[in-house]
């Protein structure tokens, strides 16, 4: 009843649908089913989902709130449909069983049962004589543990023994299974730049590696570049190449 | 007294929680059963009625605890209050964890034909059942068993110590009501 509640506090799920036992809105569809005057049995809610990820599909948009919704009602309507799933199974269990067979069963859980809930008087009286009884439990007054040690007991080098191994210097770590990086950014700007002053314009597919993650590198060291002023990124169209090329400073005046 | 005796009786009085009897025997660099012996004659010497405190063994050893006539005395000097009563709920999940364990939650379910979550959380709260590890099942269910706390409630000296749970069975003529009933119920269901 959980989703009955949420249906009525939250906005609507605006989606139509076009199933074999119901055709319209699925607020509709859900009011329905609580009332009963559908059966979850019919609704197959695999084609809700999808109907609604085809309807997420054609506008385009994704309302989180409307979303939320949508799965706390589709998960509600799986919960009362597997619930049902369980009940069928358990009444078929029992229809399956001999009326005396079903007894015996019972009847020995119940004496299995009967013993602890017995036990558990005992465990009673047990609790009314012992549990209010006060047991010596104050703790030893720190003097009393404290074990006498004897003057001279230590070495001074003692002290220098356990420090010891804290000063050793500790293996170095085993990294060979972590491959290097081929490039590293400023290596990366530095080739960047030799292009640049060498050609005044390059393309990023023109320079850049193969290897993605040097692919990251290379386009870091472009963002550098750029964020520096030493070079003008152009890009004509989404995912086109970067034209880059090189902004003229000035030649200092002489003379 | 026993010159044993005494210095058991010093080894009591400074520990806060029951000391084992070999733990005591290996203190005083004598035999167990020496230790036992003068244990004996101790718990004789402070035989209830005789002190205001007594030997008493529990919780898989030998403590001091105050007499029980003079617990209200010490309660109102030391403000300590009683144990909170256990449930029916509760102590019927305590007698099922202390005669399986260790046991898991399912189990304990299966045995009381109810889910025994909350009952289980609380006496974990209480501190009269705790987690043991965990099963080499499917699922590795948390394990649970009783507590040193618990034996001490209960006042026994250990697991062992705990009646044999036949003595619970039902009798022959229970079984029967219960059989009877239940194949009245059946026939009816049948019809």
């Amino acid at each position: 009843m959980r989703a009955e509640a949420s249906a009525v506090a939250a906005p609507p799920v605006a989606l139509e649908l076009d199933l074999d036992v119901f055709d319209g809105p699925f607020d509709l569809l859900v009011t329905l089913i609580l009332r009963d005057e559908i059966d979850i049995w019919e609704v197959r809610v695999s084609r809700i989902i999808a109907e609604y990820v085809l309807h997420l599909a054609d506008t385009g948009e994704f309302d989180l709130d409307a979303t939320s919704q949508f799965v706390v009602l589709v998960a509600a309507l799986l919960e009362m449909k597997s619930r049902l799933l369980l009940e069928e199974e358990v009444e078929e269990e029992l229809e399956d069983l001999d009326p005396d067979e079903a007894a015996q069963q019972l009847l020995e859980r119940l004496v299995r049962y009967s013993q602890y809930r017995n036990a558990a008087g005992g465990l009673r009286e047990a609790w009314e004589a012992h549990s209010a009884r006060l047991y010596r439990n104050a703790p030893v007054p720190a003097e009393f543990l404290r074990r006498r040690v004897a003057d001279g007991a230590f070495a001074a080098s003692s002290l220098a023994d356990a420090l010891a191994p804290l000063l050793r210097e500790p293996p170095v770590p085993d990294t060979s299974h972590l491959a290097d990086l081929a490039v590293s950014l400023v290596k990366e700007l530095r080739r960047l730049r030799l292009i640049l002053d060498d050609e005044g314009e390059f393309t990023f597919a023109g320079v850049a590696p193969r290897d993605r993650l040097e692919r990251a590198v290379t386009f870091f060291a472009l963002l550098e570049l750029h964020s520096s002023g030493e070079a003008r990124l152009r890009q004509t169209r989404h995912f086109g190449d970067i034209v880059v090329s090189r902004i003229t400073v000035p030649a200092p005046v002489t003379g | 007294m026993l010159p044993l005796a005494r210095r058991l009786e010093a080894l009591l009085f400074i520990s806060p929680r029951p000391i084992a009897a070999d733990r005591l025997a290996e203190a005083c660099a004598c035999s167990e059963e020496e230790a036992t012996g003068a244990l004996a004659a101790l718990r004789a010497e402070y035989a209830a009625g005789a002190h205001g405190i007594e030997v008493r063994e529990v919780a898989g050893g030998f403590t001091f605890a105050v007499a029980d006539d003079c617990a209200e005395d010490v309660r109102r000097f030391t403000g300590a209050e009683r144990p909170d009563e256990l449930t029916p709920a509760l102590l019927e999940t305590l007698a099922v964890v202390a005669y399986l364990e260790p046991v898991t939650r399912a189990e304990i379910a299966e045995v009381r034909g109810v889910s025994s979550e909350y009952a289980l959380g609380a006496l974990e709260e209480r501190g009269l059942v705790e987690q043991q590890g965990r099963a080499d099942t499917p699922g590795t269910p948390v394990l649970y068993g009783t507590s040193g706390r618990f034996l001490k409630l209960f006042g026994l000296a250990s697991r062992d110590d705990l009646p044999p749970l036949e003595e619970f069975s039902l009798g022959a003529d229970e079984v029967d009501e219960i059989r009877s009933r239940l194949h009245a119920n059946a026939e009816r269901r049948a019809q």
